[in-house]
């Protein structure tokens, strides 16, 4: 493990505490994406958005640079909150200040829900401003009636004309992965407790599938979630004969490159610094105090 | 800069200005691309001349990263010296090629509309990212009614974001000339608790104060209460021997019982102090007994190099020179925003005192 470093592309930090970005990049983790979506609860006005969005561009940006964590985002209006479309309107007329920012990775996390009309309308509108602009697309799928919600979003971004190179859909399963692999997008997995997958399921699609279109993340957010998910579910895979390169391809490479389409990647920097660091860390042990990383066992399903 | 001989602030010739960021981008170490930007950037300048909405002018804003050069401006000595004839005080030796492009822009919008700059300068704070903010703050020197924009420089000094709080507070004269004592005070109070370095707040020593004095001495206190250090830079804040006898006593018994710690670098800015307050002869001492570490600083504050800038060499240590898009990029756990963080074990989870 002790060579690793760890890019967890979709992380919603602003939930989350110092301490987890402490673990985090003791972990490994180098950089992250935090991907706009709603609060737990509705918001009630547009306002709230835009503080939102200005503080993943903002306050959280600075804080992860403290932890020597490189942090993009995604900006987009989610699922859920495009029901209610005198609200959606208002968002979707600010948002374009804030998707063409610096550190700007994606449009996201976008989708569906329960897959109504107005979902469907906001979903749109979003991949055609992704195609206008040339960005990449990161989508959520929805938690019922999750198989049919995946082909939809799939099928709607390709008639809006989006490069599969740049659509990751996210939160597969056992399920979905086929299609999506079949439509030659980005399968992302969510290791995450209960509603997703679990560390042990995720190596053993590695090994059926192969890594080359898999990405891996926690999707850490305000519920009961792990912000350790990729560097555990790496370890496991490693364990259980798992090729390192695959490993890679999964938790860092594969992340880089679809994100990477957006331009706002700096290549070099994330491939100097963060890993001299992270060797020096390990190598002279100066600031572990000779501990492994720490990085216990594999996310329980 | 000297600390006394300023010449009275005046508002830069904008146009003048303008061809010095021009300039300064253009011969910037990142210009590979010059022009990719040089092609974006007349199109964006042309379309703020002809008067953008606000919304067109915050995107420009934000574009700007795709287009400018990446990492640091990293000026001549002569674009320097120009900088600071163009705006005393005004020293642009940290800013990024981005920040000289976006402020650029600032620029254009001010010269074409220069009545509704305010409320145009306040949209784009409402929607910008963190280096945005920086480049915004670092604009307010350059703009006509400086003083419109007071209220909104004090509020620059309330963010926790350490890189935005350098920008708006270090290497500008506008605090000085425009900050009530309010927020004078406060710009270099929160210098030293986000280990900010003080000594490039412009006009420091020409503003200190007994009221800053008190305070800083308020703080001192607090720290030993808690088992903490004293800040090396809160020396500076101690000003010169003409406050009251109390005053200067109070100062006199806090420095001795600094030099009498074992914080070297506070220490020597203790030493720094009492060249301030002219005590020679306490001075000759420490320099006859204080060896190689201490006598020379002692030296030195004997000779008069007791002004801000000799406290340069007891400030935090910068982060890494800007190598990206952001300041941030360079800072790993060493620019940690609350100071003592550093010093705690990242390893050990016993309960510590971090500072």
């Amino acid at each position: 493990m002790s060579s690793f470093r760890f890019f967890d592309p979709h992380a919603h930090m602003t939930s989350r505490t110092t301490d987890d970005y402490e673990r985090m990049a003791k972990a490994g983790v180098r950089a992250l994406i935090e991907p706009a979506f709603w609060l737990g609860q509705p918001r009630t006005n547009v306002g709230s958005f835009v503080d939102y969005f200005s503080s993943l561009v903002g306050w959280e940006r600075f804080r992860a640079s403290q932890f020597g964590i490189q942090h993009f985002c995604a900006i987009g209006l989610n699922s859920k909150e495009a029901n209610n479309e005198g609200l959606a309107k208002d968002v979707l007329e600010i948002l374009p200040r804030f998707a063409l920012k610096e550190g700007v990775v994606a449009i996201g996390e976008i989708g569906y829900d329960e897959i109504t009309p107005a979902e469907e309308r906001a979903y749109q509108w979003q991949l055609e401003f992704a195609r206008e602009h040339d960005m990449v697309v990161m989508v959520h799928s929805p938690h019922r009636d999750k198989k049919r919600g995946i082909i939809r979003s799939i099928d709607v971004a390709k008639e809006v004309g989006i490069d599969m190179e740049k659509l990751v859909i996210d939160h597969n399963n056992e399920e979905t992965v086929k299609s999506v692999l079949d439509a030659g997008a980005w399968a992302a997995f969510t290791i995450y407790p209960n509603t997703k997958m679990g560390s042990q399921r995720m190596v053993d699609l590695t090994k059926q599938y192969g890594a080359d279109r898999f990405i891996v993340d926690s999707s850490c957010d305000w519920g009961v979630s792990d912000p350790l998910s990729v560097p555990k579910t790496a370890k496991m895979m490693l364990e259980q004969g798992v090729p390192a390169d695959a490993v890679e391809k999964t938790t860092w490479k594969n992340a880089v490159t679809a994100y990477g389409h957006s331009g706002q990647i700096d290549f070099e920097l994330l491939d100097a610094k963060p890993v001299i660091d992270q060797r020096q860390l390990f190598m002279e042990n100066s600031v572990l105090r000779g501990q492994e990383a720490q990085v216990d066992e594999g996310v329980p399903n | 800069m000297s600390s006394t001989d300023m010449p009275p602030l005046t508002a830069p010739d904008l146009q003048k200005l303008s061809a010095w960021l021009d300039a300064a981008v253009a011969a910037c170490p990142g210009s590979g691309h010059a022009a990719k930007y040089a092609a974006w950037s007349e199109g964006v300048l042309a379309g703020l001349a002809a008067g953008a909405s606000d919304g067109q002018f915050c995107q420009a804003l934000s574009a700007a990263s795709r287009y400018a050069p990446k990492g640091a401006l990293a000026p001549s000595p002569q674009l320097v010296a120009d900088a600071e004839d163009l705006l005393a005080g005004w020293n642009p030796s940290r800013w990024t090629a981005l920040e000289a492009a976006r402020v650029r822009l600032i620029v254009e919008r001010a010269k074409a509309d220069p009545e509704s700059l305010l409320s145009a300068l306040e949209e784009a704070f409402r929607y910008a990212d963190e280096g945005e903010l920086c480049a915004l703050y670092r604009s307010l020197q350059f703009l006509p009614g400086p003083e419109r924009f007071a209220v909104r420089s004090a509020e620059g000094c309330r963010t926790n974001m350490k890189t935005v709080f350098e920008a708006n507070g270090m290497d500008t004269p506008f605090p000085e000339a425009h900050f009530d004592d309010v927020a004078w005070h406060q710009l270099c109070m929160k210098s030293l608790f986000v280990e900010a370095p003080l000594w490039r707040v412009v006009g420091f020593d020409r503003r200190v104060d007994e009221e800053l004095a008190r305070m800083a001495l308020d703080l001192a206190d607090e720290r030993r209460s808690a088992g903490r250090r004293v800040f090396p830079e809160l020396w500076m804040c101690m000003g010169s021997a003409e406050s009251g006898l109390e005053a200067t006593k109070r100062k006199l018994a806090a420095i001795e019982k600094e030099l009498s710690g074992d914080d070297e670098l506070s220490r020597k800015g203790a030493i720094l102090a009492l060249g301030r307050l002219g005590q020679t002869e306490r001075l000759e001492e420490i320099q006859a007994d204080g060896g190689t570490y201490f006598g020379p600083i002692a030296g030195w504050a004997l000779m008069g190099r007791h002004d801000q800038t000799a406290f340069a060499s007891i400030s935090p240590p910068e982060g890494a020179e800007p190598q990206t898009r952001e300041h941030e990029e360079g800072r790993a756990q060493g620019a940690l925003l609350f100071p003592g963080d550093t010093d705690s074990d990242p390893a050990t989870d016993t309960p510590g005192n971090p500072s």
